[in-house]
């Protein structure tokens, strides 16, 4: 049995959420279930004019409908064209790819810190830790972007149960600043250890790995490079290890402890 | 009637004609992810060097038009691990395996090949003679004097087939190729990636840390099969077509043109599994057209005069 497996899915729904920023169902997937969250998805880009596929974290996974979703923003020629789907049509799915998030041990308070479209892998790794038993009332979700209309989903985070605390740079919703000066603020207010899982911009995820370093809180860090094949052959989304070299992100990662990478 | 897609080359016997090039399936362990590797005709491992290399700082690959723009820097395990490590984890398949050199000198390639010797895994070397983004190498692809005394000096170390891989970037690829047949080549894979460069006019920066890098992909392939074509009139060794092989057709195309085999680069990138779609392909398309072995494809273009 191969590990990753290359199939066809169908588009069954879009949502547009605004700003350029959609949510994409997608079915059949027969890896479901050995998706774990931090695991992304390469997904061909419709159409024929972009060589190379496109990498988006799983959002959610649906086993009823055997459905994944993943949330983009069109930003260049390749999302613009996969927001573009009709529903119906299909495309080449190839993964589960990447090595994921790792658990929190038991007693650890939950830091999630999501900045913009770095929210997928966040959302879908509280959903996990939740579906495995994990307390709500231990997670803290903080969700960040410059505007208001960055942050998308409120309501479906909302019902994971946790706490769901949000920042903006202009001050329109939420806390007014970064969303890591509000994760420092309540690191005082909370005892006990803690863990931190971020997704997000790369000033974004320098900041946590800043504030874990200053409170010695460990955690893991979601990262991006540009993938041309997604599986670790072409070498091409590298970045450089603090211990020297350099880390396939598609392989060894996307997913690393904080501390690992130069970033 | 059975279809036979086996082929020899240098009295190597592969069950099929489709081999994954250097430098696009790493040491195997990746695609094994994916598909089983027993099904290909053999496997080309990442170029190795006498020691270890990090290869260029990021960014080092670039999206283009119809394929890509790599400047990777030859990173690699090293000979000593890839021994000790990487080729013993390729014995589980039941497929060819050849192992890529490329040194600064021919020194280099000498103490390669002679390691690579005593490891009976290594069924051939294929000397890199052509990779543009390193400060190396490329003079002996360009230098057909030199090029016919490298591959000469390996023979003597090496006891099993040697195939010099050969460069685009030069006046007349067929002279070079002709030049490697006479120093002993048992085969030539031709063609390396073409130099290339695309530009950020956001940053006025190249897209590459290397400034230019190889051009390879859907691109690059009807510079390939004029390649392949034009030494296919020059040599009597085996011709082992690369360039933008994506599906089946592509493959015919290269055997009409002289090819022997075919190694699918690029393609892997987009298609992991396009090996497998292109074999069971190839099958159909000889059932189809009343073909009994690949083989006799090669050089079967009716040229025009």
């Amino acid at each position: 049995m191969s590990k990753i497996v290359i199939e066809k899915a169908e588009l069954i729904s879009k949502r547009n959420l605004g700003n350029g920023i959609y949510v994409l169902t997608f079915a059949p997937f027969s890896k479901l279930k050995k998706i774990r969250p931090g695991q992304f998805v390469h997904l061909q880009v419709p159409h024929g004019s972009i060589y190379f596929r496109r990498a988006f974290s799983v959002y959610d996974t649906s086993h009823e409908i055997k459905s994944f979703d993943v949330l983009l923003k069109n930003i260049g020629q390749g999302t613009r064209l996969i927001a573009s789907m009709k529903k119906g049509e299909m495309i080449s799915v190839l993964g589960p790819l990447g090595n994921g998030f790792k658990d929190p041990g038991r007693n650890e308070t939950v830091y999630l810190i999501a900045g913009g479209v770095g929210m997928p892998p966040i959302y879908y790794l509280a959903k996990y830790l939740i579906g495995k038993g994990y307390s709500p009332k231990k997670i803290l979700f903080f969700y960040g972007g410059k505007i208001r209309a960055d942050l998308v989903e409120l309501s479906k985070i909302r019902k994971l149960g946790v706490r769901l605390i949000l920042s903006t740079e202009d001050g329109s919703i939420g806390q007014h600043g970064l969303v890591t000066q509000a994760v420092e603020e309540e690191i005082s207010r909370v005892s006990g250890q803690k863990i931190f899982y971020s997704c997000g911009p790369v000033g974004l995820l320098a900041a946590v790995e800043q504030l874990a370093v200053k409170y010695n809180i460990p955690g893991q860090l979601s990262l991006e490079a540009p993938m041309p094949c997604g599986i670790g052959i072409c070498l091409g989304c590298i970045l450089p290890l603090k211990k020297g070299g350099y880390t396939r992100v598609c392989r060894e990662g996307p997913v690393y402890n904080i501390g690992e990478v130069v970033i | 009637m059975k279809q036979d897609l086996s082929i020899n080359i240098a009295g190597v016997h592969f069950k099929n004609p489709i081999l994954t090039a250097s430098g696009t399936c790493g040491y195997g362990e990746e695609l094994a992810d994916v598909f089983n590797l027993s099904e290909l005709g053999g496997i080309i491992t990442k170029t190795i060097t006498l020691k270890p290399r990090d290869g260029h700082p990021p960014p080092r690959t670039a999206e283009v038009t119809s394929g890509m723009l790599n400047a990777i820097g030859l990173a690699n395990v090293g000979v000593d691990k890839f021994i000790e490590t990487k080729l013993p984890y390729l014995e589980r398949f039941d497929t060819r395996v050849i192992v890529n050199v490329a040194g600064a000198r021919l020194s280099d390639y000498v103490a390669l090949c002679a390691r690579l010797n005593d490891c009976a895994r290594a069924d051939m070397v294929e000397l890199n003679f052509s990779c543009p983004n390193v400060d190396f190498g490329m003079e002996i692809a360009a230098d057909a004097a030199l090029a016919e005394k490298s591959v000469r000096e390996v023979k003597k170390i090496f006891s099993r087939p040697v195939i010099a891989k050969l460069s685009p970037n030069v006046t007349h690829i067929a002279k070079i190729a002709a030049a490697c047949e006479n120093g002993g080549a048992d085969a030539v894979s031709l063609i390396n990636t073409l130099v290339g460069m695309a530009v950020d006019i956001k940053t006025f920066r190249p897209r590459l840390t290397n400034n230019t890098g190889g051009l390879s992909g859907p691109a690059i392939k009807p510079v390939a099969l004029a390649a392949v074509f034009k030494t296919y009139q020059a040599v009597k060794i085996p011709i082992i077509g690369i360039g933008g092989i994506s599906n089946y057709r592509d493959v015919v195309e290269f055997f009409l043109c002289g090819a022997s085999a075919v190694q699918i680069g690029t393609a892997l990138f987009v298609e992991p599994d396009a090996p497998i779609k292109i074999i069971s392909d190839l099958k159909k398309y000889l059932s189809e057209n009343k073909i009994r072995t690949i083989s006799e494809l090669t050089g079967q273009m009716r040229i025009y005069k």
